[in-house]
This record gives structure tokens, C-alpha cells and sequence, in this order.
């Protein structure tokens, strides 16, 4: 099997903004949409990286480079398809209506960022890896042992699919028929592990051949070609045809979380190549050459998004303190007795003057 | 306009300092939100800190090539109200610009590169009241070790627990910081013997009986011989009479001169008598084989000993005359030894071992006589998978008797 010829990458706008692909099905406004919501993103991620620096929030794990895969997928869903993404997959829930004030109080440890509000079918974020890929599969099966319709989409990165949970998945998904949607955003970097370390097949897309499931690779910095394909993908995932693997291939911009230094271990020759291609630069070269948007148009977009995103920066540093005991909070819906009695315990040992380490 | 103090930050999981690289800024320089400030190194990462807030830089309390740590205050801004400074972390009481009793870092500070240790180095150093910048680093690239903060926190504080110098009390000898260890790269003949050691123990249980027997008449036989064979340029030691002695044993006692054969479950009995000997070398033990020694005379045996012992340590010996062996016999008592739990040279089931020669005092006779007599200490390990401690027992006893009586293995010539 030539890999590369069964599994071409499909791509609608190129590195350079230049319009390769068909992009009927998308119109002029729905286009400009989504730049609005990735330039907010881009802006978002960037300051959240500031805001850890500044020593405002705690560990967080950077976006950028991976707006388009997020945004495209979940563009595609309907309202109450599920969406089980991991820790870096807050574009995502973001665009699918998750507050934008939700990753910093996230890593400002706010309890509450667990629990997505009740109208998103969206799971909290996983961060252990690939374990997000079975709930996925049980929310799908689920779906369709009771007729509801819905897909489920789960987003997990390149390392996951060294898992055994990735592959239990995709095995346990072919066999049922689940209506799973499996999106992996390759951003070719499993923290300091390349791909190229990571597996020795050539694409992450040729994996479903061994489970029956259809395969495949799409740019995942082109949003047009993410949406598109998820579209037509969504809807035959929802028809019945069973599971499928889409391999969006990215680059992770930055690092892995605020507390990893990429230059220890990936040559800078490498970001700058890849650098090159990123969605909402590539976006905007699109937008600006086609005439779509204008450089005015262009800058009120980008005070837009700091004016969306500094709301956020303040939401979340006005939100309420919480209390030592929110941990009890947003995994059960009823406590099981043995938690309720640890909450008690640790109630009256907080009223004691006790602390929190007891 | 209000102060607003800017505490360090833990910009990675768990930093405790970093030292401050650059300032990108100055007192008096006016900065907007997110504007890169300050560069600062961490265990982990160089990293760029981004104003946190719109203003003046009223004051920089911290140097360049400072340690600093997490939570101490670095810089003051002149904040313009309305900014980012209504969320400040916590509310300090206000600071007018011009006040001079700022809270200063006490770290000292330390012109050079950062000293290079671990995150639990640091820690300790901090535990210890040890500024890990003065410290000497034994360790590659001069990496600051546990032990040399313990060493240099051991002759800081020497002089305060020994107030002055007391006529009656002897002054503490001052402690030479170790000599570093030597590690010497497990190779060749070493990594061998390790290996194959290691192999041996953990496969075969390993039993030792030990025992000893008296060797009068072996002694004065030998003595005889010897001269014989000096005449023919041969060097006659016991080692040949104890190889007659042991085949005679492994010819009634099958089951020693054998091997395991774990993949199909099957002991596999010899019907050769192939004859390892340990040979003892500088360079580490080799075992050359002397192959049918059933079939060879004391004198053919000795001759080949010689020539194997001189080949090994001229490390001359092939790989076939190093491999093969049925059984092996090892002399511990050529280096003084009296008792030993050699390890069976795998897969062979058994090893035999023969201590000095000594003499020792033995009680003889119906009349109790205590006597001086020539005594060899022998013991035997042995597979228990395969031998049990009777058997074991028994065909040591036979290798005895005949050590004990060697006239006896004429009988068992062919």
C-alpha cells in the first residue's frame, strides 16, 4: 500500500493563503467567523502564557498552533453532540460556549472549571492521557443504544496514540459501530518526544486499517479543510457507517505547558519552517488577499479579541475564592456516604482552626 | 497612582529561586500591560516575564545575577489606577515611591555563573543555611553534590559548636573531603564472569556440604611421583590425583556428571567426563577444560594442567578449550583457603572444591589417641534441582575415601 497516496493530506488553503481546495460549502461570513474566534483564541492563549508569568495563574498548557483542528471539529457538531478533549483543548470547549474565563480559572484551580455548564455536552478536560478517548466511546455507544443522534467527538494529541486506551477505543468503537468521531491533532511533539520517536508507521491516519475504520489526514492549520471534512464526516458518523480517524496534522507553536522549555530539546530551525503555516496566519493572508477583510477590518478584529479576552483575565480574577472544600464538588452528582462522611470529617477539622493539609 | 509590588512568581511546577538574568527595563521607564520586563533563569528554563500591569517602574530591588526566591518582591510599579493593579493578588499596604524602607532581598549576591546542582541540591543547600554560590561542585561540569553541601555546611559551622579552643579537649582533626570514587566500566573477562555468575545463582539453588578428610597417604604419594615426574620436566600437583578421584565417584554417580535442561524439562546424564578447572588469574577467573580426563593418566594430566594454566594466564586459551566442561573443580586451598561455597559453573550440576592441606589434630583409634595428621578440607556445591543433600553426601564421601586411600584408584584404572 503506497501510504501517502491512500492517505493525502486534504488541504482547501495552502501555507501561503493561496485558495487550493474547494470551499463552496462554506460561506463568506461563516469564513470571517471563524477568524474572529481564532484570532480571540490566538490572544487568549497568548495572554494566559503572560498571565502565568506574571504569577497570576498556575501551570498552563498552551494552544496555539492548534485553533484550527479545535475550532473546524467542533464547528461541525451539532448542539448536543459530545465533545471529550484533553488539557490542551481549550479552543474547543471555548468555541463550543465554555465561558473564556474558564482555562484561567482552570489553572487558577478554581474547582468550577470541572464542571462545563450544564447546556454543552462536553466532558471537563482529561488529562490523563488518551483516557478521554474511552469516555468517547461509552457516550457514543450510549448515543445509539438509545436512538439520541448525537456523536461523540473526542481531540486527543500524537502521544495518545501510543496508548493502550487509544486502541481499546478504536477497537472497542469498530466492533459496536459507535458513532465516534476520533480527531488527533499530531502536533508532532509528545512533550519533548518527536513522531519520528513516537511510531514507526508513517501516518497516524493508516491506524484504522487495522480496525475497519475509515482513515483520515487532513491539514490541521487549514480551518476550512478541518471543517469540511468534519462536516462530511459528522454527518455519515451520525447516519450509522460507524467510528472514523481523522489525523489533523498540526504544530504545537509553543511549549508544552509553562513549565517546559522547547529549546532544550527541538531545533529552532524547525519552528520557524513550521511557524510559517499556522492557522490564523494563513487564515489572515487568505482573507486579506482574497479581499475579504481589509487591514482596518483586520486590526478591529484583533482589539475585539482583547477586549473579549481582558473580560476574561478579569472575570476570572474576581471570581470568589473558593473553599478547600470544592474538591467534594462536581464529580459525583450525589456524593457516595463514604465522601460525604470524609466531607464532614474534614469540615469539622477545618472549623478547629485546622488547615487544609489537616 | 498606587504602588503596586510585583512578587516573584513559581514560574515552572515547584521552582523555589531563580536568578535574575536581565532587566529589560528601568527605574523611571514607563511600561504597558505585557511588556517583556525581565528575563530570569530557572532550574528548568530561561524565561520572559511580561509586565504585569501599566505604569512607571518605581524601583528594582533585585540585581542581575541575583538568586531570588519565589515571593519576594522585585520591582515596584506606579501603577495607573484602573489597570490591571485593581487585581493585583494581594492588597499591600501602599508604598510612597520615594520610601526608603523597602523590603530588600537579603540574598547575597554573587558575581559568575549560577552554581549548578539539582532542585533537591538547592533544597538541601537552603535546609543547611548554605549559599550553594559558594560552594565548590565536585561533580561533572562542577555540579554542586549533596555531599558537598553537607561538607561545606560541616566546616561553616565547625567553629560555633567548638567555641575556643580548649586545652583539655582535643582539637577535631580536620576532615579531608573524600577522595572521589573510581568507577571501572564492567568489560570483558570481568563482565563474563559477572554474567555468567549471575546466571548460575539465580538459576541453579545452590547447596554446599563441606567436610574433611585426611590425606596422609595422598601426601607421601605425591611426594614420590613428584620427583619422577620433575625428571620428565612435569610439575605434579594434587589437582591430577583429585580428578582421578572425583571421575572415579562420577562414574558410580551419574547424576553429578550432568546437566538440566530447562526447555524440555530433561536431565541430561554425560557419559564423558570433560573436567573444568578453575584457574585463578589477575585479569579474573577462566575455567579451561580438560577434555576425557577419564582417559588420561595422572602424568598426561598434569602435563595438560600446566600447559592450560600457563595458556591462561598468557590469556592464549580458544574459546572451545574454555567451553564444554562436565563438571568443574576448583582449588581454593592453593591461596589458603580452608572453606569456600563455590558456585557451580553453570549448567553443570555440581562443583567440587578442595581446601589447603594442613596439618590438623585428629582423635584415632579405639584408645581415643589425639594425633598430628595431613588434612584436606573438601566441600562440594551442588543443583539442588537436580542432586539432594544425600546424594550429595554420599558421592562426596566416595571422593574422600578414595583422596583418603588413593592406592584404591589403581583399582579403578582402565
Amino acid at each position: 500500500m503506497d501510504i501517502a497516496q491512500e492517505f493525502p493530506i486534504r488541504q482547501v488553503i495552502d501555507a501561503d493563503g493561496q485558495l487550493v481546495g474547494d470551499r463552496s460549502s462554506v460561506s463568506d461570513d461563516q469564513v470571517k467567523d471563524f477568524y474572529r474566534w481564532l484570532v480571540t483564541l490566538r490572544t487568549l492563549d497568548q495572554r494566559a502564557w503572560n498571565l502565568q508569568r506574571q504569577g497570576r495563574i498556575g501551570t498552563y498548557p498552551p494552544f496555539s498552533g492548534q485553533e484550527a483542528a479545535q475550532v473546524g471539529a467542533v464547528a461541525a457538531l451539532q448542539k448536543d453532540d459530545w465533545i471529550c478533549g484533553s488539557y490542551r483543548d481549550w479552543a474547543a470547549l471555548s468555541y463550543a460556549g465554555v465561558p473564556l474565563s474558564y482555562p484561567l480559572l482552570n489553572s487558577m484551580g478554581h474547582a468550577v472549571a470541572g464542571r462545563i455548564p450544564d447546556e454543552i455536552n462536553a466532558l471537563p478536560v482529561q488529562v490523563v492521557i488518551a483516557a478521554q478517548t474511552l469516555h468517547a466511546v461509552g457516550l457514543a455507544w450510549s448515543s445509539k443504544l438509545q436512538n439520541q443522534g448525537r456523536v461523540a467527538l473526542t481531540f486527543f494529541g500524537d502521544g495518545a496514540t501510543s496508548q493502550g486506551d487509544f486502541h481499546e477505543s478504536l477497537n472497542l468503537a469498530s466492533v459496536v459501530k459507535a458513532p465516534v468521531v476520533f480527531v488527533c491533532q499530531n502536533n508532532q511533539w509528545a512533550i519533548s518526544v518527536p513522531i519520528s520517536r513516537q511510531m514507526n508507521s508513517q501516518t497516524i491516519a493508516q491506524r484504522a486499517v487495522a480496525y475497519n475504520i475509515e482513515g483520515i489526514r487532513v491539514d490541521g492549520n487549514d480551518i476550512l479543510a478541518v471543517y469540511q471534512t468534519l462536516k462530511d464526516v459528522v454527518g455519515r458518523v451520525r447516519e450509522g457507517q460507524g467510528p472514523v480517524l481523522i489525523e489533523a496534522v498540526t504544530y504545537r507553536l509553543g511549549a508544552h505547558t509553562t513549565a517546559d522549555d522547547p529549546t532544550r530539546y527541538r531545533p529552532s530551525e524547525e519552528e520557524q519552517r513550521l511557524r510559517y503555516g499556522e492557522p490564523v496566519a494563513r487564515l489572515r493572508r487568505y482573507l486579506l488577499s482574497s479581499g475579504l477583510l481589509t487591514e482596518d477590518e483586520n486590526k478591529q478584529v484583533e482589539e475585539e479579541a482583547k477586549a473579549r479576552v481582558e473580560e476574561a483575565v478579569q472575570a476570572a480574577e474576581t471570581f470568589p475564592k473558593g473553599a478547600p472544600e470544592d474538591v467534594f464538588n462536581h464529580v459525583y452528582a450525589d456524593l457516595t456516604p463514604q465522601l460525604q462522611a470524609q466531607r464532614a470529617e474534614f469540615q469539622r477539622r477545618m472549623q478547629q482552626g485546622g488547615t487544609a493539609r489537616g | 497612582m498606587a504602588a503596586y509590588e510585583w512578587k516573584l512568581p513559581d514560574v515552572g511546577e515547584g521552582i523555589h529561586e531563580a536568578e535574575i538574568m536581565q532587566w529589560l527595563v528601568a527605574e523611571g521607564d514607563e511600561v504597558a500591560p505585557d511588556q517583556p520586563i525581565l528575563q530570569i533563569q530557572t532550574d528548568k528554563a530561561v524565561v520572559d516575564i511580561p509586565s504585569p500591569t501599566a505604569g512607571r517602574v518605581a524601583k528594582i530591588l533585585a540585581q542581575e545575577g541575583e538568586l531570588v526566591r519565589v515571593g519576594t518582591v522585585v520591582i515596584v510599579f506606579d501603577s495607573a489606577s484602573g489597570s490591571s493593579a485593581a487585581v493585583a493578588p494581594e492588597p499591600e499596604p501602599a508604598v510612597s515611591p520615594s520610601s526608603p524602607a523597602l523590603p530588600v532581598s537579603a540574598e547575597k549576591q554573587v558575581a559568575g555563573r549560577r552554581a549548578l546542582a539539582t532542585p533537591a541540591v538547592r533544597k538541601l543547600a537552603r535546609e543547611l543555611h548554605v549559599d550553594i554560590q559558594q560552594v565548590h561542585g565536585s561533580g561533572e561540569r562542577g555540579r554542586v553534590l549533596a555531599e558537598d553541601v553537607r561538607a561545606y555546611a560541616a566546616g561553616d559551622s565547625r567553629p560555633k559548636q567548638v567555641p575556643g579552643p580548649s586545652a583539655a579537649t582535643p582539637r577535631p582533626r580536620s576532615v579531608q573531603p573524600l577522595a572521589e570514587e573510581i568507577r571501572v566500566p564492567l568489560r570483558g573477562t570481568r563482565r563474563a564472569i559477572a554474567e555468567h555468575m549471575v546466571r548460575s545463582k539465580y538459576t541453579a539453588p545452590h547447596v554446599t556440604n563441606m567436610d574433611e578428610v585426611e590425606v596422609e597417604a595422598l601426601v607421601a604419594m605425591r611426594q614420590q611421583m613428584k620427583e619422577t615426574a620433575g625428571e620428565q620436566g612435569i610439575k605434579l600437583t594434587y589437582l591430577p590425583f583429585i580428578i582421578k578421584a572425583v571421575i572415579a565417584a562420577l562414574k558410580q554417580f551419574p547424576y553429578l556428571n550432568s546437566s538440566l535442561d530447562d526447555d524440555t524439562k530433561e536431565i541430561v546424564l554425560k557419559p564423558y567426563y570433560h573436567i573444568g578447572i578453575a584457574v585463578d588469574d589477575p585479569d579474573g577467573l577462566v575455567v579451561p577444560v580438560i577434555r576425557n580426563a577419564d582417559q588420561k593418566s595422572l602424568l598426561e594430566l598434569a602435563r595438560e594442567i600446566q600447559d592450560l594454566t600457563d595458556r591462561a594466564h598468557a590469556h592464549r586459551l580458544t574459546r572451545e578449550e574454555l567451553g564444554g566442561s562436565t563438571f568443574t573443580i576448583t582449588n581454593f586451598g592453593s591461596f589458603g583457603g580452608l572453606f569456600a561455597t563455590p558456585v557451580i559453573n553453570y549448567p553443570e550440576v555440581a562443583i567440587f572444591g578442595t581446601g589447603r592441606i594442613q596439618k590438623r589434630a585428629l582423635v584415632v583409634g579405639e584408645d581415643d589417641r589425639i594425633v598430628a595428621r595431613q588434612v584436606m578440607s573438601v566441600c562440594l556445591t551442588f543443583d539442588h534441582r537436580v542432586v539432594d543433600g544425600g546424594t550429595a553426601g554420599r558421592f562426596t564421601n566416595l571422593i574422600m575415601r578414595y583422596l583418603h586411600q588413593p592406592a584404591n584408584l589403581f583399582l579403578e584404572m582402565s
